[in-house]
């Protein structure tokens, strides 16, 4: 891989987060009323002064051009606004949510890929197999149904039929002060749920995909060259064949990242998980604009990363990428 | 007497939309030890069927072996296990095939593909694998072996990707090479080099070689007999010279007629000489397949199949021959 | 050759081969008829069972099946969860409908200028497509229809801008594939104009994938609005099957009936629609089927 084209995807992918920036900028103009009172926030109850703060700071009262530059100019030293709901700093809101809705979007991501994956191959095996049946019918039940209705129906299969797992929340209570080893443990059995929740969704379109992939791989001729050097069926699944059907399957993986986090969304309400999803969902009903607004830059953000991620092993997957720019 | 590879009565069926159609009816052909076999044809006619039966790649379902026997040594194919099969590919018996375009993998380099080969039937590690692999390219004709060896198969020509599927195949010395049309996706300059890097391994290795194509000059260059084949039927079987120089069969008379002056070159998709084409498997009819195409056709070719027989100079399966009036 | 390969070879219309593979798969067609039911279910089903489903009639929680007036029992405040279920159909099919119009028209748009004019007009295009993808559709649509204030409209508005960039993609990719094809190269030697080449000559012919997408959009849309009221962002005053499920998921553990029927009407919807598409897709792309 040449640094030059991972130095360009990297600034691509600024360029689009200060779209991002100005599109923030724009919207909170939109808004219908005083952008000050906007930013305040309309549940605030703002007082005249606090307005006056607001106005000063964003320079309200300057030309359009002037205002759009001071936004930039803070977001790039890090000034995200204040949420005056939560009465802190957007970037410390958001400093102490980020990391479990990466947590959760990672984790529901590597068990879809995983699992639907493995899934996918053995029905490729046999394309009129009963495990083909189900891949597809499966597929087709993952995409038609709301992830927050699974959700809902898991906490109450899992908190009065068999609760195993708990339904709410990140961390017990009880183990707040126990050693690191048994919160990292407590934390992951508190995982369980909602990933398993917004990657079952996933899980059931990677399945289906791959197994189309496969199917298709597997009919080229230079899988019949492995057969006809005598190689085992595993090894032409799992060697031969799911290297080259994996290309899709990752550029489908980048694409989904975002819808991942919109899953989150709803995932982490309906979970009481405390990530960005949850502030999210608090600072809209709240109409607490900065926080709204430094929410969705973020989970921008993550996107664009995820992006310049999946263009990276992309490029290490398939060697005919490798070295063009 | 007995040969190496010995094809006797093979049968193939193949379920297809419009039924059970019979890919290879009843074909017998045999190879021996530094042998060259040509098996010439138009598309369609069975070659390549026959090719992935004697490797037991036939795809099943639809595909099936309906009778007869693939016999290797003595040992019949139709009978052996897949792991046996998967023994002998590569090993005993190896597969060049027509498009090096996409018959190598992708995403492997090409040392580590041949490797691969190596390790699937010698007990050798990774590491000497890869020199093999490395000293097979240097056998192919592949210049700085060791630098390509690294190369992925989109780095390199038609031409050098072929080097590489036959440096490939007879890594593992096989007693038996089928070459399906390896030459058609490649240019002419290229061709002509790659049949004498065949007919060289054949003299290094011994290698008896089935040489599938509807080339009738590399026919003439290569094999030492001919097996014509038409819509799933062997139908003239003898010495290459026999077959080029006093063709029996009209079908076969025609093939040796397209070749133009100096006997070098493709065959073009439709035969001038040959008006129509091969008739769909699924409407073959009781009598003789080419009837519909012949003009020596008699009444009793379109009711009675003709027999692979002998009549005066080679076997040939056409009543008119048979009854002399060619 | 005989008459028989004749008849193998016969063209046939394009739509009419495609409605008859459709005709005979079954997924698809029970899709049809669930959808149907569903969607006279939501139209009609207020003839026969009138009731305001914000309207308290009775103890809250009460479990369904046990009082016949109301089958499937009541939510946390007591309110009826049949009325609310037949009325809060509606409101979802239509916003699913009209944001998938909004999207199929600003997806179409942008992909068939991208496709057709390339160079300098795609590049700019795919950039705005790039950049739409960077943001959360679920959250994107949030931060829009709060600015807007929600109304059936604005959600519909805000599920189409959120969610055109894969139309936009697959109509490009279309295009690019048909735009050199003879029959357009011909148009273009007599004479005909760009608007004309590109809204008669390639779009009808890029129609069978953006049907199916289409289909699967009106999916995605529903889902969407589901979600949306499910937060609490869906129009206040208008009874749907997200508000539903929002409004008692608070009693989840106390009464699983007031979010499982809306929640499986939702799932049931969207399951119809995507039979329905799986099944134009491979009524419009015979070899794909016989994987």
């Amino acid at each position: 891989m040449t640094a030059s084209f991972l130095l360009r995807r990297i600034g691509y992918g600024l360029l689009l987060m200060l779209g991002v920036v100005v599109l923030n900028f724009l919207l909170i103009r939109l808004a219908p009323g005083d952008p000050a009172v906007v930013i305040a926030g309309e549940m605030g109850g703002a007082t005249e002064e606090m307005l006056e703060s607001i106005r000063e700071e964003y320079g309200l009262n300057k030309p359009l051009v002037v205002q759009l530059g001071i936004y930039v100019g803070n977001v790039l030293t890090g000034n995200l606004g204040e949420s005056f709901f939560f009465n802190q700093p957007v970037a410390t809101l958001i400093a102490q949510r980020i990391l479990p809705t990466i947590l959760l979007v990672v984790t529901a991501q590597v068990l879809s890929i995983l699992i639907g994956v493995f899934l996918g191959v053995l029905a490729a095996r046999k394309p009129n197999g009963v495990m083909s049946a189900f891949v597809s019918v499966f597929a087709t039940i993952g995409y038609a149904v709301p992830v927050f209705w699974t959700g809902i129906m898991l906490i109450i299969l899992f908190a009065s039929v068999l609760p195993i797992f708990p339904v709410e929340g990140m961390q017990s209570v009880k183990l707040r002060d126990a050693n690191l080893f048994v919160q990292m443990l407590d934390i992951l059995h508190h995982l369980a749920l909602p990933a398993f929740t917004l990657a079952i969704i996933y899980l059931a379109q990677y399945a289906r995909l791959s197994r189309a992939s496969m199917l298709e791989v597997l009919g080229s001729d230079y899988i019949r060259t492995a057969k006809a050097k005598g190689a085992s069926q595993r090894t032409i699944l799992f060697k031969h064949a799911l290297r080259n059907a994996a290309l899709p399957i990752l550029t489908v993986a980048g694409l989904q990242f975002g819808n991942l986090i919109s899953g989150a969304l709803l995932v982490e309400t309906v979970f009481n998980w405390p990530g960005m999803g949850r502030l999210a969902f608090d600072s809209i009903l709240r109409r607490d604009y900065p926080t709204i607004m430094g929410v969705l830059f973020f989970a921008s953000a993550m996107v664009v990363i995820a992006n310049i991620l999946t263009d990276m092993s992309y490029r290490l997957a398939d060697p005919r990428l490798r070295g063009k720019g | 007497m007995t040969h190496l590879l010995q094809i006797e009565d093979l049968r193939v069926t193949f379920n297809t939309r419009y039924g059970e159609v019979t890919a290879l009816d009843g074909i017998s052909m045999h190879v021996s030890e530094g042998e060259t076999l040509g098996v010439v044809g138009e598309s369609g006619c069975g070659k390549s069927i026959t090719a992935l039966s004697v490797m037991g790649l036939i795809p099943s379902p639809p595909g099936r072996m309906a009778g007869g026997s693939i016999r290797l040594n003595g040992e019949d194919l139709t009978q052996a296990s897949e792991a046996r099969m998967r023994e002998l590919r590569g090993a005993e018996m190896a597969m060049i095939f027509q498009e090096p375009m996409t018959s190598l993998n992708p995403v492997f380099t090409v040392g580590d593909q041949i490797a691969e080969a190596i390790m699937l039937h010698q007990n050798v590690s990774r590491d000497q694998a890869f020199r093999d692999a490395i000293a097979l390219l240097d056998r192919v004709g592949i210049p700085s072996p060791d630098v390509r060896a690294r190369d992925y198969p989109h780095q390199l020509s038609g031409g050098m990707r072929q080097r590489v599927m036959i440096a490939m195949a007879v890594s593992c010395r096989p007693k038996v090479l089928i070459a399906d049309e390896p030459t058609t996706a490649l240019d002419v300059t290229v061709q002509a080099q790659i049949f004498d890097l065949l007919y060289e391994i054949q003299r290094d290795f011994g290698s008896a070689i089935i040489l599938i194509t509807h080339d009738m000059g590399a026919i003439s260059e290569m094999a030492d007999r001919v097996a014509v084949m038409y819509a799933g039927r062997v139908i003239e079987e003898a010495r290459a010279d026999d077959v080029l120089d006093h063709p029996q069969h009209p079908y076969a008379r025609g093939l040796i007629s397209c070749i133009p002056a100096l006997g070098k070159g493709d065959l073009p998709d439709t035969l001038a000489e040959i008006p129509g084409v091969v008739p769909p498997l699924h409407l073959l009819g009781a009598g003789c397949a080419f009837a519909d195409r012949c003009s020596h056709r008699l009444a009793r070719c379109d009711s009675e199949q003709p027999r692979l027989i002998a009549h005066g100079h080679h076997p040939a399966a056409c009543h008119a021959v048979e009854e002399g009036r060619i | 050759m005989s008459d028989e390969t004749r008849t193998t070879y016969k063209a046939e219309s394009p739509a009419l081969e495609a409605w008859r593979m459709f005709r005979r798969n079954i997924p698809a067609l029970v899709g049809v008829v669930l959808l149907t039911v569903i969607i006279l279910a939501t139209l009609y089903g207020t003839f026969f069972y009138t009731g305001d489903p914000f309207e308290i009639v009775w103890a809250p929680h009460e479990p369904p099946g046990v009082t016949p007036e109301f089958p499937l029992g009541t939510d946390y405040l007591g309110r009826d969860i049949i009325a609310g279920m037949l009325t809060g159909g509606g409101p979802t099919l239509a916003v699913g409908a009209v944001a998938a119009a909004i999207t199929m028209g600003i997806g179409i748009a942008m992909g068939a200028l991208a496709g057709y004019y390339g160079g300098w007009v795609d590049n700019l295009l795919m950039r705005v497509t790039e950049f739409f993808q960077v943001l959360p559709a679920l959250l994107f649509a949030m931060v829009l229809v709060t600015l807007l204030s929600p109304s059936l409209f604005t959600i519909a508005f805000a599920i189409g801008v959120v969610s055109w960039p894969q139309t936009a993609r697959l109509t490009r990719a279309e295009f690019l594939k048909i735009k050199n094809l003879e029959y357009v190269t011909a148009a273009r030697a007599i004479g005909a104009r760009d608007k004309r080449i590109i809204w008669t000559v390639i779009l009808p012919n890029a129609l069978p994938p953006l049907i199916v997408s289409a289909t699967l959009t009106v999916g995605v849309a529903i889902l969407f609005e589901a979600g949306l009221s499910f937060l609490g962002l869906g129009d206040p005053n208008v009874m749907s099957w997200g508000l539903m499920i929002g409004a008692n998921r608070e009693y989840i553990l106390d009464a699983w009936w007031p979010v499982t029927f809306p929640g499986l009407a939702i799932f049931f919807t969207v399951f119809a629609v995507s039979l329905i598409g799986d099944g134009l897709n491979d009524a419009f792309n015979p070899k794909l089927r016989e994987r």
